[in-house]
Parts: C-alpha cells; sequence; structure tokens
C-alpha cells in the first residue's frame, strides 16, 4: 500500500467518496466531524488486544474465573468491564495439550472488538479467510507454529452471531507471576490462535 | 498462492493503540460508519450484510477498506440519505 494519506498531492477516488459521504453526512445533520474522531480515537488507542490478555490473565489465575468464562464468556468478560458493539455473545475457546483453537471469519471479518479491538490486516485478507479452513496448519506454519500432528486444530468459523476468543495454555516456568505480570506474555495472535 | 503473513511484521500487541489502518481515509470510513449506526441507536447486522456482499462481488485483492465504502454507501443509499450515481 503506498496510499499513506500524503498531504498535498490530489486525494485518490477512494479518499473522494469517503470525503463525500462524512460531508454528506455532517450537512445534514446526521453526525459532526467531533464524533466521528472520539469514535475513531476510541477504537484506536483505548480498545485493544490488552483487554483480552487482562481476561486471559485472569483466567490463568483464577480457576472460578476461568470456569465461569468458558460457561458464559459475555458475561465472564463484562465483569472485567469489557463489552459493546461486536461483543454480544463471546466465547472462549480453551486450548488444552490435545486442542489448539484457531478463529476465521470466512464471509467477512468477524472479530471480537471488545477484547481485542479492530482485526489485523491479515485477518481480514482474502488469503487468510480461504486457507485457514482448507490447510490450517500449513497457515499455521507460516506464522512460525506448528501444532505436533497428535494435537487436534480446531478452526472456528464466526459467525454474525458469535465471536470467539481463544484462551491460550498458561505458558510453563510462570507459576510464581502475579496477574499483571502475565499480562504482557498474552498476545493477540494467541487469542486469534495463530501462535500457540 | 503468498504466505497470508507476508509483509507483516511479528508483533507483542501487549500495548493497546496498535495501528489498525493503513490510510486516514480507511479509519474515517470506520469511524463514519461507526457514528452512523451509534447515532440510530442501530448495531451492525444491517451494515455487515452489506459489507459480505460487497466483499464477496469484489475481486479478491480488493482493500477491505473499499469493500467497506460501497457497503457503507449502499446502507446510506438504503436509509435514503445518498443517492447513488455510479
Amino acid at each position: 500500500m503506498s496510499d499513506d494519506g500524503h498531504r498535498g498531492a490530489e486525494p485518490s477516488p477512494i479518499e473522494r467518496r469517503v470525503d463525500a459521504i462524512e460531508s454528506l453526512l455532517v450537512e445534514k445533520g446526521l453526525l459532526t466531524t467531533e464524533v466521528v474522531d472520539a469514535i475513531v480515537e476510541t477504537y484506536e488507542q483505548d480498545v485493544g488486544p490488552l483487554n483480552g490478555a487482562k481476561v486471559v490473565a485472569r483466567a490463568w489465575i483464577d480457576d472460578d474465573y476461568r470456569a465461569r468464562l468458558l460457561a458464559d464468556g459475555t458475561a465472564a468478560i463484562g465483569e472485567l468491564g469489557f463489552g459493546g458493539p461486536e461483543g454480544e455473545h463471546l466465547v472462549v475457546l480453551e486450548n488444552t495439550p490435545a486442542v489448539h483453537n484457531v478463529v476465521v471469519c470466512t464471509l467477512c471479518s468477524c472479530y471480537p472488538w471488545p477484547v481485542l479491538g479492530l482485526p489485523p490486516r491479515w485477518y481480514k485478507s482474502h488469503a487468510y479467510r480461504a486457507r485457514m479452513v482448507r490447510e490450517p496448519r500449513t497457515v499455521l506454519a507460516e506464522f512460525g507454529t506448528t501444532v505436533p500432528d497428535g494435537v487436534e486444530v480446531a478452526v472456528w468459523d464466526s459467525s454474525a452471531e458469535v465471536r470467539y476468543l481463544v484462551l491460550p495454555e498458561r505458558p510453563d516456568g510462570t507459576d510464581g507471576l502475579s496477574e499483571d505480570d502475565l499480562v504482557p506474555l498474552v498476545t493477540r495472535d494467541h487469542m486469534i490462535g495463530v501462535v500457540r | 498462492m503468498s504466505p497470508v503473513t507476508a509483509g507483516v511484521p511479528p508483533e507483542i500487541p501487549r500495548v493497546n493503540g496498535e495501528l489498525a489502518f493503513d490510510a486516514l481515509w480507511e479509519s474515517r470510513a470506520f469511524g463514519l460508519a461507526a457514528a452512523y449506526l451509534a447515532s440510530r441507536d442501530e448495531d451492525w447486522a444491517r451494515f455487515r450484510r452489506h459489507l459480505m456482499d460487497a466483499i464477496a462481488e469484489a475481486p479478491p485483492d480488493t482493500p477491505y477498506y473499499e469493500a467497506w465504502v460501497t457497503a457503507f454507501e449502499r446502507l446510506l443509499a438504503g436509509d435514503g440519505v445518498l443517492v447513488t450515481a455510479p
């Protein structure tokens, strides 16, 4: 992508389309530029995979929370104060020594915004959406993730109704760590399942 | 078939604020749709159907947010807000 919104250059056709939509909606009084700014800022800065990492760390240290999380993801995630659009029906998938879970949305880009923020570019790509279902081990290998033959790979296709979050296995050697120390160990890619 | 991770640097998203947009117009397109739906107290269901259709119709290498803009234009057209002149 060479389009970085460079100033001074002629706007591209797609930039003109977006500008036209914004002008129209503002002129009609349907929204203001400030409201749009605030929403973009919220998603870029305040909502992100850190929320999901906090959920995972809590589940690692608190067995009761973990049980509630697996029974009703939306409610348990709501206990930590996270929820909102695209988080109405969250289902948490627990990785085990026997099963590795990975999430895709084959139709578009359904993604659990309240816990992971906005999806990364590759998640929205045609290649990821098409291939993760067809050849998951090959795609995982491209992320540097090797799943041993004896471990099942379960691919979950997000739908309009359900958003999935993967609960990774707690890493070995972290028994002495506090919840706050565990949070930085959890990455977005763990919670999508492309990293084990 | 190119690897899906080509060009994607390994990231450790332990801090919020990962750059989700490649260009300013993409973040505006996202924010406009989110603000519009919020102003109507409407969820994403209707927009998502338009988005699925726009992605399905477009060539596979079409940038995601171009399909997003198309979907939003159609939604606005359906609401009578936008009169399309393609």
